[in-house]
């Protein structure tokens, strides 16, 4: 298909679901006026039922946990097919060299950066782990502190070099934190069943409102998703990384780790 | 309220997602396509949070506010926050997938790219004879 | 706050147009990154935290660090070249 033909097919059925568009803009509710009455009744019941502040991950790990249990494999499945097609084709080893385009500079690392990412680096995972640890309580939960963790250690890179991240973080762990989180998910929905309960019924007491042990059960699903999320992210990004590697051996000295 | 900020956020989601299809369609790099692919993300998200927000109403998080304070619909958030980073692992998959192309078939240019046969044989005169040879080194 | 949330969603559209037009793949890193940086403020008018933090760490480090290194990948090895 040319261009040309794609772009008037794409402008033509522009013009057919413009007025469609129009009419279901002017169907919804004004902006700002009313809520759906689901999010209206979960609000006014679940910090009685569940003791927990935060309504987002009473949803997301409570109410419609098994969404959520969904969501996880869909992250698992996703990371799994970006690692199998990243050493698929190169192996699982690492490489010490980095690729470089040729007439490019290297420029060596400044102190001020390295002391800036030895004094950011933990404060970023202290703060990522405040933000796992503390979903039922403040806005955060496993999704959010999981990214933050896994940026953190992208810290160490920036600081220390690629040999030095890759010293600090192993693939293996990485997988296993990946794997881990999910069945760790998916036990928490098997095992109430085993004392009789229905599928992710949240049996563990509920602890007390405001405090950092309430929810129950969610607290454990919530770090089977800060370790999921923690461990794919970070082996996305070392995949990644590797990526940009060379894969032959180095033939000239003088490569310092860009 | 004006009536047209009643309508607004919907207006601005459909201008994301049609600006997002345009780039889609006329992107010479596959790069450039993942990314209008974001902003076609970006407008689901923008739709259900405006579908979500009341005025006047706080955060779903009953931490400082005693409970039964209004507060805005929890359910749109939790949605966007499980598709906001489940959509960046997608993201990955699709670079990975457009790193891919661009080795096998040495473009980046979505017009340029030929199906892939077995043994390499994909009409690509300048790449045929490499990737045929790396296919049958590949275990 | 009615003032702010409307010029948030035009921001927002804008950014959004300016990620597509931007056509040099990396010039558009940085749209994105903005775009995201924007879509963060947006999400925290909407009285939506959980998903801003989301959309901080994902939208404005995450995604563009991995179109980054997409693009390194790309313009460092030459185009067939198998391993």
């Amino acid at each position: 298909m040319s261009p040309r033909i794609r772009i008037a097919l794409l402008a033509l059925s522009g013009l057919i679901l413009l007025p469609c568009a129009a009419s279901v803009i002017a169907g919804l509710p004004a902006f700002g006026a009313t809520i759906a009455q689901y999010g209206e009744r979960i609000n006014a019941i679940t910090p009685e039922a569940r003791h927990v502040a935060n309504m987002v991950s009473a949803i997301n790990f409570d109410l419609r946990g098994l969404d959520t249990l969904g969501e996880e494999f869909m992250l698992l499945a996703a990371i799994t097919g970006t690692v199998v097609l990243l050493r698929g084709r190169r192996g699982e080893g690492n490489t010490e060299r980095a690729m470089r385009r040729p007439g490019r500079a290297v420029i060596p690392r400044s102190e001020a950066t390295v002391l800036a990412c030895r004094i950011a680096g933990p404060l970023t995972c202290l703060f990522g782990l405040y933000v796992v640890l503390h979903a039922t309580v403040t806005p955060g939960g496993g999704f959010q502190g999981g990214v933050i963790l896994a940026s953190g250690t992208l810290l160490i890179y920036l600081g220390e070099g690629y040999s030095g991240w890759r010293d600090a973080i192993h693939s293996h762990w990485l997988d296993a934190l990946e794997g881990g989180g999910a069945l760790l998910f998916a036990l928490c929905g098997l095992a109430p069943m085993l004392v009789g309960a229905a599928f992710m019924q949240n049996i563990l007491p509920l602890g007390t409102f405001r405090d950092l042990f309430s929810g129950g059960l969610m607290l454990v699903e919530n770090v089977g998703v800060a370790l999921a999320v923690t461990g794919g992210f970070t082996q996305l990004f070392l995949e990644f990384m590797e990526e940009t590697r060379e894969a032959e051996e180095p033939d000239e000295p003088g490569e310092e780790s860009a | 309220m004006s009536a047209v900020t009643s309508v607004l956020p919907y207006a601005v989601a459909a201008w994301l997602f049609g600006v997002g299809l345009y780039g889609i369609a006329t992107s010479r790099n596959f790069i450039h396509l993942v990314g209008c692919l974001g902003v076609c993300q970006a407008a689901t998200y923008v739709l259900l949070l405006g579908l979500g927000y009341r005025w006047g109403s706080i955060a779903p998080i009953f931490y400082d506010h005693p409970p039964g304070t209004p507060a805005v619909d929890p359910v749109m958030q939790a949605l966007v926050l499980t598709d906001i980073v489940v959509g960046a692992t997608l993201t990955a998959l699709l670079l990975v997938l457009t790193v891919q192309a661009y080795k096998r078939g040495g473009s980046l240019d979505p017009e340029k790219l030929r199906p892939m046969r077995a043994g390499g044989k994909s009409g690509r005169d300048q790449g045929s004879s490499r990737v045929s040879e790396g296919g049958q080194q590949a275990p | 706050m009615s003032v702010i949330l409307p010029l948030l969603f035009l921001f927002t559209a804008l950014s959004g147009t300016a990620v597509v037009l931007v056509r040099d793949p990396t010039r558009q890193v940085f749209a994105i990154a903005i775009n995201g940086l924007v879509l963060t403020i947006l999400f925290d008018a909407l009285q939506a935290p959980d998903v801003a933090l989301s959309e901080l760490a994902v939208g404005s480090a995450a995604v563009p660090l991995l179109f980054l290194v997409a693009l390194m990948a790309v313009r460092t090895q030459a185009p067939g070249e198998d391993s």
